[in-house]
């Protein structure tokens, strides 16, 4: 216990420190660095011991009587720990070089201690045990994350991308505040383990109300509009922080408050289960469509939640009728992705990152060619690419196949569950499908073939601290695939204490524990059968090349030989025709000057991906709200008068009411 | 143990002779092709030859291809051999089995589709990256099948392995007493082999105009032992896919009756597909995508039978 706030002191208080050296920038970021690394290593530290403690540690902290702060570390926190620390430390190492401009020292400073803060919030958010400390650290998180975006301030898209995220997070919060007044109003405790007694249509409207505050933070589809937005503005190291980890938070209330109620309706399950799904196959849908890296990347990290809700979704279906191994592989599912994605999505925002730095763009279609100029950042993306298509045999693998496994745990269940279990397999199937579309035209257009504009010609390698840390994730996500049960531990230890509260007792830990050793042996054998079998043909092919001739020339196209890099494929026309079969869902939209005249001017050509949940939000929330309130404009005169008016007239009419009440 | 032994060794011998016997399988459909159109078609053992041909060249490589284009043959073949240990060869236990194999090996087939796409874009040709975005396009749509058979023949024998679907006392077959809507089954994964294995309607193996191709237009630039490794994967991949169908039409025999009726099954497979190409015009594009959704319609129309049953 003493670790985990000794941690959080170092991340929240050395990067702070190190401002005040600001004239040296370079000391003043190494102790900043030095400071979130070791904060990190010691909340590992904890965690570890937590993980193997049998006993839930709590501490509780009364001030005069009025806010009592409680903090508690169980299993299911210290997972999500376990995500925080290692995804923080690889963004500090990262960050090291990637905020290295001179003139912008003291904002780079800045923006190391704030990083140093929404890591001790988020650690603070998954250990609050009652309401109040969970949403003060929820607010500060929002707040510092929101601070993180606006580093570029200077350009009007993040300042616009900085305000809609701002509008989210606090519209997500007053749901949140509901869910908890309501919560705390029937149970009368500020606890955030009370709710177990409530009536069944009670729990399910508490769950409702937090699902939404909670999903506008997680990035579900429709309420995941900021996420497009914030992603691509912040830098990317706070990126892959905020996608990797932060809208985890979401998920983990989620989790928290399903442990707190312990519900056994169905309903729960199946409403997961079908906003999953949606997110799920429209965030990779989305992705495909966009022509920003960090902007595709982002609409993964929507898909990416919708795999984990499937997982969760599976495990709730599987709590609610009884199902122990559905429920308890779809939760370890769930909860592997949540730290698999974490590593993966962090590795791809740091290579978009070192994209950025090394071309000057993120524009796919500008790029090309950076394999061979960025070779350690082009083969960790490579690396982080075929994770997050869930293949084999790297980490992304894992977490599907134990999803799938709860998946195929359906055969006993009612025609309608299975049916909707049935949509849930052949969505992870759909959505891996088109994952392999989106990222091959990633790898495809940005890492391979030939350098399209002067700026992809002359990319540089990534900086040393940026590679270390890249190096770091692809690392961990080969070591996770090859070896799944390192980490399927703790996600077992996580995925029990879900199952606590419920009705049906859980499966014996033995058994558990034999599923789960069974699962990843699996999948071992599954890598080490495909490394192995690599190898060998990699070994038959040099005999098959001994003393061959080899030579090099360019590209045969039908006898053409002066091939420009310019008719290579771009990755807009790789991704038209699927685009195409999605249309309703996805509608693309085209902006055409075409050359005109006996002197044609430039023409000019533009194509985008409207978001539907976008349009919509904008068309029929914003616009009529905005139309509404205009037309209430007159109340605001401007002038004192008028509104001691107001208030004088507001007093007569409540004193009034309140004569007629009696 | 014996017992055991022999199962194994049987395994193994299975294993060796299938991969030896692909590409004159494949070639059965070259020779049907060219017999319905009235011409002698190239010998039996054509495979054979274009393997060793291929063998004993060197490669031209392309200035534009990094490593990536060398590796994608390497994983293509590697990815094909290790299937065919997962498959249940003539309704024989195949040499590796465990609850959910099928999803490692559709995973695996995935791995290798990433490589062969992101080879060919590799090149930097235009030809490649249109076949490219095809492939990422019709592969998405066979796997919603897929995935929905892997599902229907879950609930029908509550296993998840290949080996575990095709043999023993609950195998699966169109000669249970659900056989009728498991035809259904056969016929979609016809349509998958044909879509995944790019042949006629959905793709032209023989065309040289590029536009029109999908998978070789995408290997246009591989040569030598390299295109050997392609060429051999993409042979045992048609194997996978058309044992899996012989598997689900034959009844549960006896093993030494089964090696033989495994055989004519298979060969009325290739067959088949050599027909179908013969008699079919290839589809336009537009057209692909609605033929590989009938057998996700046919799938999934047999999972409400099944239910209702």
């Amino acid at each position: 216990m003493q670790t985990i706030f000794l941690s959080i002191l170092l991340l929240s208080t050395v990067p702070v420190a190190a401002i005040a050296f600001y004239k040296q920038p370079d000391t003043a970021k190494k102790l900043g660095t030095a400071g979130i690394l070791l904060g990190c290593i010691m909340g590992l530290w904890s965690v570890w011991h937590t993980l193997n403690a049998e006993t839930i540690q709590s501490i509780t902290w009364n001030w005069q009587h009025i806010l009592i702060f409680s903090i508690s570390i169980d299993r299911l926190s210290a997972f999500f720990l376990l995500t925080i620390f290692l995804i923080t430390a690889a963004s500090a190492v990262y960050g090291f070089h990637y905020l290295n401009e001179t003139e912008k020292r003291l904002r780079t400073l800045i923006n190391q201690a704030l990083l140093g803060i929404l890591a001790s919030a988020m650690a603070l958010v998954v250990i609050a045990h009652d309401m109040i400390t969970f949403l003060l650290a929820w607010e500060l998180m929002s707040i510092s994350s929101c601070f993180l975006v606006v580093y570029d301030y200077e350009q009007k898209e993040t300042r616009h991308a900085a305000y809609i995220y701002f509008i989210f997070t606090q519209a997500g919060a007053l749901f949140i505040f509901a869910a908890f007044a309501l919560l705390h109003s029937l149970t009368g405790s500020f606890s955030l383990t009370s709710g177990a007694t409530l009536p069944e249509s009670t729990k399910l409207l508490v769950f409702l109300l937090a699902f939404i505050g909670f999903a506008s933070k997680a990035g579900v589809f429709p309420l995941h509009i900021w996420l497009p937005h914030a992603h691509p503005a912040a830098p990317s190291h706070v990126s892959a922080i905020m996608s990797g980890v932060m809208i985890k938070m979401g998920i983990y209330g989620i989790l928290r408050l399903y442990v707190a109620m312990g519900p056994n309706s169905i309903v729960f399950g199946r409403t997961i289960l079908g906003f999953g799904i949606v997110s799920g196959i429209l965030g990779v849908l989305y992705a495909m469509g966009q022509h920003n890296l960090k902007r595709l990347l982002a609409y993964h990290s929507i898909e990416n939640i919708g795999i984990i809700l499937i997982g969760i979704g599976l495990g709730m279906t599987g709590a609610s009728l009884g199902n122990q191994t559905m429920a308890f592989l779809g939760f370890t599912g769930g909860l592997m992705h949540v730290l698999n994605h974490a590593i993966f999505k962090a590795l791809l925002f740091m290579g978009a990152g070192s994209v950025s730095h090394g071309a000057g763009t993120l524009a796919i279609d500008r790029l090309g060619g950076l394999m061979k100029r960025m070779r350690i950042t082009g083969i960790t993306f490579l690396v982080g690419s075929i994770a997050i298509c869930g293949l084999p045999p790297l980490n992304g693998f894992v977490s599907e196949f134990f999803i799938y496994n709860a998946a195929f745990q359906s055969r006993t269940l009612s025609d309608t569950d299975f049916l909707l279990t049935l949509l849930a397999v052949i969505s992870l199937a759909v959505i891996g499908g088109l994952a392999v579309g989106c990222f091959t035209k990633v790898i495809g257009i940005v890492f391979l073939g030939e350098p399209r504009t002067p700026n992809a010609r002359h990319a540089h390698e990534a900086s040393p601290s940026m590679r270390y840390a890249m190096q770091f994730l692809a690392t961990l996500c080969l070591a996770i695939g090859f070896l799944p049960t390192i980490f399927a531990r703790p996600a077992l230890l996580a995925a029990n204490s879900l199952a606590t509260g419920l009705k049906t007792q859980p499966i014996t830990a033995l058994l558990q524990y034999q599923t789960m050793m069974k699962t990843s042996l699996y999948i071992s054998w599954g890598a080490v059968l495909f490394a192995l079998s690599c190898a060998l043909f990699w070994w038959l092919r040099t005999l098959a090349y001994k003393n061959k001739p080899l030579s090099f020339t360019c590209t045969w196209g039908c006898g053409y030989t002066k091939a420009s890099a310019r008719i290579q494929y771009t990755g807009s026309s790789f991704a038209a025709s699927i685009l195409e079969f999605f249309r309703p869902f996805a509608p693309v939209h085209e902006e055409i000057r075409e050359p005109a005249g006996v002197f044609p001017t430039k023409a000019r050509y533009h194509s985008f991906i409207s978001d539907i949940a976008e349009t919509f939000a904008v068309q029929r929330i914003a616009i009529p709200t905005v139309r509404f309130m205009r037309s209430l404009r007159w109340i605001q005169q401007g002038s004192l008068q008028v509104y001691i008016g107001y208030i004088v007239l507001a007093i007569l009419i409540l004193l009034v009411a309140t004569w007629l009440w009696r | 143990m014996a017992l055991e032994v022999m199962r194994v060794l049987t395994s193994i011998l299975l294993c060796i002779l299938s991969i030896a016997i692909t590409p004159l399988l494949s070639a059965i459909i070259t020779k049907t092709k060219a017999f319905l159109v009235g011409k002698q078609g190239p010998p039996l053992l054509i495979n054979y030859y274009t393997l060793v041909k291929l063998l004993k060249k060197g490669s031209v490589y392309s200035e534009s291809t990094t490593f990536v284009f060398r590796t994608m043959p390497v994983i293509s073949l590697a990815v094909s051999v290790i299937a065919i240990l997962f498959l249940p060869i003539a309704k024989a236990p195949s040499l590796i089995s465990f609850s959910g194999d099928v999803i490692l090996v559709l995973y695996l087939f995935g791995i290798a589709r990433f490589f062969l796409i992101i080879a060919a874009l590799d090149t930097a040709s235009p030809f490649e990256g249109m076949g490219a975005a095809r492939e990422a396009y019709f592969s998405f749509l066979c796997e919603a099948t897929l995935f929905t058979v892997l599902m229907l023949f879950y609930k029908l024998n509550g296993t998840l392995s290949l080996t575990g679907y095709f043999t023993g006392t609950d195998a699966i077959n169109i000669w249970r007493p659900e056989g009728a809507i498991l035809i259904l089954i056969a016929i979609a994964l016809f349509i998958v082999l044909l879509a995944e294995n790019s042949r006629v309607p959905v793709d032209d193996p023989a065309t040289h105009l590029e536009l029109t191709m999908i998978h070789e237009v995408m290997i246009l630039d591989h040569s030598g032992p390299d295109l050997a490794f392609i060429e051999m994967g993409s042979w045992l991949k048609l194997f996978f896919y058309a044992t899996l169908i012989a598997d689900l039409l034959l009844p549960n025999l006896s093993p030494i009756m089964a090696i033989p009726a495994f055989l004519a099954t298979l060969t009325a497979i290739y067959l088949s597909a050599g027909i179908v190409e013969s008699i079919t015009a290839r589809f336009r594009m537009k057209l692909v995508p609605k033929f590989i959704l009938t057998s996700f319609a046919l799938a999934f129309f047999a999972v409400i039978l099944v239910l209702e049953m």
